[in-house]
């Protein structure tokens, strides 16, 4: 299904059968995948659909299982980068990768070696090499501005003109507009037409599918690790992509209307004792707009959102981890004030974040260090004197292993050698001990295996049969559909939509997090 | 934290994300891995006891002595004390460089408002001391709270800080008669024949030792050492406690000065900045014993006494300058060497 409308002749990379898993997933099955030159390939599909799978294993930085990969015709193996940036393959990711106190000239040719004349870098031969690589891309970019002083979209640029100061046949860009303005996508698009028009391929990631219409010739929607159909854009509606990547036919899907939302919103409204947690305009410039939602007592409240949505943004706000530019929060109809996590946790509301290991834990340390952090006030040895008892730490860290099933020899067990659900047990074991009304779970279960995500969601139920209030932030949204009364979905660092049980579903959460603003 | 102590931190031995504190499980049967974690926790201090039998048989009639021992006991006080502070911004992994200024602008203040201004002894030693705080609560304030980093800021606050001190003493020694009863104090020897600079350094240490090793803040500091984001994320206050650890350094810096001064009873420039390194050196040295990778109180004060054991030792075997140096520095450079490898192995 890849190759069928390619021509042989302007095949350039041409993957077939590609397979990897890793414990307990099967993060790509049998995928193949073909890319021309001078194509622009779209790559869409949901959050784990095996896109960066894909992608990491054309870079050389994962290793399938197995399949094979073909450039220009010839076998090869790609099992380092360094490989894939000698075949001509070039990617340019979210994350910076330039080096911002050197020059976008310097930056150009860093990794080619600069040119040099009687041993001395010669000035005049990098800037001219920059500006010709420069110029191919139709990039307005001073050669000598430092790489600091660039926008994000020069930024990518600049990336781009190092893949192709290298030689790159083949760009690969995974979710390049991300914190870029219109204008600043239709610049990234103007770019990459013109090195398609030179016979560059080009393969583009991205969630935003008018992205996608606009800019590719053929589009790839990959869903549970296989490649699931391959089209040409022109004619392909956006209702139809939604189609291939929820696998639901659109006529099929159970939604809820925007009257009926207008209903639910009003009941929650006029049940104002139940409360727990009401969010107003909370917003923080350019990164979370306008977030308003309501946690009832006992509620399991699902976050759903495609990676970058801006859902662990919204709750790091919540939770003072990051200061709000706007909005406001009430606890129980009380307005608070949140700074700071500290100003947070006096509120009541605890966040587990998504990255335990350097958000959550410290590693070097114990389990009861780590459990007992927060609340060391609550084990002093003598009311009054700020000095703790190990005895009691020791007992409540027993307590809470036990609890929880943490699997350790001991509560003085470093937290750096635990599992990945084991470190989260530690993590909410944390909480647990502190206490608190309202609980935010972000990605809990990421890296976590099957039966300890089983005693995650029983632990959320249990909170909030217990009159707590729960917000289960997650990218695997079957989770959602199981644990959740509600679920709210986020897209571009908004709040879109909300979803009640029972028409919560794996496909509905999935448009929704796609559906783009004529649609919704 | 900032960016330079961050970089700097990786070349030291305490912040390594794999450097293992206490904890009783990581010590396995096996005879091997027994004797590999006793030679890593105790290894400074067998070196030491190894080094003072070495002394003792080599000079037994000057260095096994009484008198040696509290003289060595007596000149490591100052140390001992300074390295009380400096451990409680490591273990937070900030650094300080002006300790060893402010250790002389306390010394220049007690000594200057006496000779030169006539203030009554009692009011100078606050004022020195007060100032030593002030210093720190500043360094505090510039890096905890405006975010700059400590490496910079506390270099250019000893600038700064010796700036002030030549302002006060016109960069003269000072000497001159002092009261006794200030003098008393850095020079009687009421107990067991050591000096009251001596026990102070004890006195200190202690104090050290519990507010790291048994209070909730020493426990936020080594959390705050550990991971400082998911330290605040905890609900630690990162902010207060950073300043805090500065202030402690000041302090501790003031009163190493005032002892200073009311030991040799007069006033020197740069008799304080002379522990600067020394301090740092006895401190990354003390982190290779009992915790290894980590800054512990007694740690330091094993370190501190392991340079003084080396200083007196081998100055007492008549050995040329030259090479005092070149041993003294080989033992430091072999001590941080083990101490990374205990890292890496712990």
């Amino acid at each position: 299904m890849t190759g069928d409308d390619v021509s042989q002749a302007s095949l350039f990379v041409e993957a077939r059968g590609l397979s990897k898993a890793y414990p307990g997933v099967q993060a790509a099955q049998g995928v193949d995948f073909a890319v021309s030159r001078g194509e622009i390939v779209g790559l869409v599909g949901p959050n784990g659909a095996g896109k960066s799978t894909l992608i990491k294993m054309l870079a050389g930085a994962v290793i399938p299982d197995e399949g094979t990969i073909s450039v220009s015709g010839a076998p090869v193996v790609i099992d380092r980068p360094s490989i894939a940036t000698g075949l001509g393959l070039a990617f340019v990711h979210q994350e910076r990768s330039d080096v911002p106190n050197l020059s976008v000239a310097e930056n150009v040719q860093l990794g080619l070696g600069f040119p040099k004349r009687q041993g001395r870098i010669d000035r005049g031969a990098l800037k001219r090499n920059a500006v010709a690589v420069l110029d191919r891309l139709g990039a307005r970019m001073d050669p000598e501005a430092l790489a600091s002083s660039l926008s994000v979209v020069d930024q990518r640029l600049l990336t781009i003109a190092r893949g192709i100061a290298a030689d790159a046949q083949m760009i690969v860009l995974d979710e390049p507009s991300a914190s870029l303005t219109a204008d600043e996508i239709e610049m990234l698009h103007d770019v990459l037409r013109r090195l398609a028009a030179q016979g560059t391929a080009v393969v583009y990631v991205s969630h935003r599918l008018d992205e996608i219409t606009a800019l590719t010739d053929r589009v790839v929607v990959m869903r549970g690790g296989r490649v699931t159909g391959a089209f040409p854009t022109a004619g392909a509606s956006t209702t139809k992509l939604i189609e291939h990547i929820t696998g639901v036919p659109e006529a099929a899907r159970v939604g809820v209307t925007r009257a009926s939302l207008e209903t639910q919103r009003q009941a929650m409204a006029s049940a104002d004792s139940t409360k727990l947690l009401d969010v107003r305009g909370l917003s923080r410039a350019g990164i979370v707009e306008d977030a308003s939602f309501s946690l009832a007592a006992g509620e399991v409240l699902g976050l759903a959102g495609m990676v970058g949505a801006g859902r662990s943004e919204l709750m790091r706000l919540i939770y003072g981890a990051d200061r709000a530019t706007g909005g406001e929060i009430l606890v129980d109809g009380e307005a608070v004030t949140i700074k700071s996590p500290r100003d947070a946790l006096r509120a009541g509301i605890v966040l587990l974040p998504e990255d335990r290991r350097r958000h959550g834990l410290i590693l070097e340390q114990s389990i009861r260090q780590n459990m007992t952090l927060p609340a060391i006030r609550r084990f002093r040895r003598v009311p009054g004197l700020p000095v703790p008892s190990l005895a009691r730490e020791r007992r409540a860290a027993v307590e809470q292993m036990s609890d929880l099933a943490v699997r350790a020899p001991s509560p003085e067990t470093v937290v750096g050698t635990l599992s990945g659900g084991n470190q989260q047990k530690v993590v909410l074991a944390k909480w647990l001990i502190h206490g608190a009304r309202v609980f935010i779970f972000d990605e809990p279960t990421l890296g976590v295996d099957v039966s300890g995500k089983r005693e995650l969601y029983a632990r959320m139920e249990k909170l909030a049969a217990q009159g707590h209030g729960v917000i289960f932030v997650s990218s695997e949204f079957e989770e959602l559909v199981e644990t959740c009364s509600r679920v709210l979905v986020m897209r571009e660092g908004r709040l879109t939509g909300e979803v009640l049980a029972p028409d919560i579903s794996v496909a509905g959460l999935v448009s929704r997090c796609y559906a783009d603003r004529a649609a919704a | 934290m900032s960016e330079v102590a961050n970089v700097s931190a990786t070349d030291v031995p305490s912040v390594g994300p794999m450097g293992a504190p206490d904890g009783p499980s990581s010590a396995r049967p096996g005879s091997r891995e027994l004797i590999q974690s006793v030679s890593l926790r105790y290894g400074v201090v067998i070196a030491l006891v190894l080094m003072i039998v070495a002394f003792c048989v080599a000079r037994p009639d000057s260095f096994a002595t009484v008198s040696n021992l509290q003289a060595i006991l007596a000149q490591a006080a100052p140390a001992m004390i300074l390295a009380v502070g400096l451990t409680t911004v490591l273990v937070m992994q900030d650094f300080d460089l002006s300790f060893g200024a402010t250790t002389n602008l306390a010394m220049g203040l007690v000594i200057a408002m006496i000779v030169k201004s006539g203030v009554p002894w009692v009011p100078a030693l606050l004022v020195g001391l007060a100032a030593g705080v002030a210093v720190g609560l500043a360094n505090g304030f510039l890096i905890a709270r405006l975010g700059a980093a400590s490496f910079i800021i506390t270099l250019a606050m000893s600038t700064v800080v010796v700036g002030v001190e030549f302002a006060v003493t016109d960069q003269q020694n000072i000497i001159a008669e002092l009261p006794a009863a200030f003098t008393s104090i850095g020079q009687n020897a009421p107990i067991l024949g050591l000096s009251n600079v001596f026990w102070i350094a004890v006195i200190v240490c202690a104090i050290g030792w519990f507010a790291l090793d048994k209070t909730e803040s020493g426990r936020f500091m080594y959390a705050i050492g550990g991971n400082s984001e998911a330290a605040r994320l905890a609900g630690v206050p990162i902010l207060r406690l950073r300043l805090i650890g500065f202030a402690a350094v000041g302090f501790t810096a003031a009163i190493a000065g005032v002892l200073l001064a009311s030991q040799s009873g007069s006033y020197a420039p740069g008799v304080g900045s002379a522990y600067l390194l020394p301090t740092y050196a006895a401190v990354f040295l003390g982190s290779a014993a009992f915790r290894p990778g980590q800054f512990t109180i007694p740690g330091a004060i094993v370190g501190v006494l392991f340079l003084q054991v080396i200083n007196t030792g081998l100055s007492m075997l008549n050995l040329d300058t030259f090479v005092i140096n070149l041993v003294q520095g080989a033992i430091l450079i072999a001590a941080v060497l083990l101490s990374r490898l205990g890292q890496r192995t712990a």
